[in-house]
């Protein structure tokens, strides 16, 4: 049988490859196009190192976690700051913002008579909120000791006068623990 | 992808398995996201005071009253703090320290550091309860002025705690401050 001319529309069948760039007459770009550079284009994502860091991401917020909360500090007070400090406990929190004294953000008194009189004196509301937490906390815990616990949040300008008012006031009401909150300086130890 | 080789592969299930990583990927950032938003980057300490409050009386222990020594730092002067070691009303010994702020930290914050070496100096020559097991503490009561800035009744207790000591309880040694601190009525 004699092979039929090819038609000048088709086309022998060519192996199929590359073709894309290989016009181009430079160098460069022929080792590109044929893989030969040296760098490979497709690149994997290293996911085992990513998820060590997740992991340890983890870990130490999980560490740093706290059940508790965020301890409620009033804007208005600026606390000063230390060094030689203890952590948080949880106990009542009397705080003296300006002139109002609040016992776990509800009021009790306010030191204007304290200030008035230019001496120590006691601040009876205070004192009856504190003595009734220490009494609830009694009967709710028959036959424990009393920690007898407070922290007492002051702003950094308040007198001294007010604070001891309020410290002895705390002490009569059955809390001889008195903690002062402060912000954390750095250690130096 | 990660995958477990276990062998075999004669079995009707392939024993190859690849570990889904992305949905493990997800579950972690899922994690880190939660812990982020619920995490309390919280700065706040507290500092203690002692108000020396007695206890009831006990009719079966009768308590001998010794006489201890006790350091008073006063701060009522404007130049210096005193430091008086008193027995009783007797007064032993008494110190001068010169009043220098040192600024430290942001916003308005300062240090008593002059006052804390002399006062750590000071417990180390004359302290009375030095030992891991000893449960008392020594004493030091602060003289202030009616007027005197919370923040530096503040500063002048973090110089007090500045000396510590070791503490034994419950088989733990622990380093404590080496005084307890209360305030002086008048």
């Amino acid at each position: 049988m004699s092979e039929k001319p090819l038609n000048r529309f088709e086309q022998p069948i060519q192996v199929p490859g590359r073709r894309l760039l290989h016009h181009i007459p430079l160098k460069f770009v022929r080792r590109k196009v044929l893989g030969h550079g040296r760098r490979s284009s497709n690149h994997e994502i290293p996911l085992i190192p990513f998820i060590d860091f997740l992991l340890c991401i983890v870990l130490f917020l999980l560490a740093s976690f706290s059940a508790t909360g965020e301890l409620p500090v009033d804007k208005n007070v600026k606390l000063p700051a230390a060094e030689n400090v203890l952590d948080m406990v949880e106990a009542p929190m009397v705080a003296i913002t300006g002139t109002q004294i609040l016992v776990d953000g509800h009021p009790a008194g306010n030191t204007r008579a304290i200030e008035e009189a230019n001496r120590l004196q006691r601040v009876d509301e205070l004192f009856n909120i504190l003595k009734n937490k220490r009494e609830l906390w009694k009967q709710i815990n028959p036959g424990k000791e009393f920690p007898g616990v407070a922290v007492l949040q002051v702003d950094r300008k308040v007198p001294a006068l007010v604070v001891k008012s309020v410290f002895q006031t705390a002490a009569f009401a059955g809390y001889p623990n008195i903690s002062f909150m402060v912000s954390r300086l750095g250690e130096t130890k | 992808m990660a995958g477990i080789d276990v062998g075999g592969g004669h079995a009707k299930r392939p024993s190859n398995h690849e570990i889904p990583l992305i949905p493990f990927i997800d579950f972690l950032l899922c994690l880190v996201a939660f812990l982020l938003v619920t995490a309390v980057w919280s700065q706040m300490a507290r500092i203690n005071a002692d108000a020396r409050v007695p206890g009831p009386p006990r009719e079966d222990v009768i308590e001998e009253q010794k006489k201890e020594k006790q350091l008073h730092v006063e701060m009522r002067g404007e130049r210096k703090f005193q430091l008086v070691w008193k027995e009783g009303s007797t007064v032993v010994n008494t110190i001068d320290v010169e009043r220098k702020k040192v600024p430290k930290g942001i916003a308005e914050d300062f240090t008593y550091p002059e006052l804390a070496t002399k006062i750590a100096d000071e417990w180390k020559q004359n302290g009375s309860h030095r030992a891991a097991t000893d449960k008392k503490f020594d004493q030091a009561v602060l003289h202030t002025d009616n007027s005197t800035p919370f923040a530096d009744v503040i500063a002048v207790i973090d110089a007090i705690y500045f000396p510590q000591r070791d503490f034994s309880f419950a088989g733990k040694t622990e380093k404590v401050p080496s005084f307890n601190v209360t305030f002086a009525v008048n």
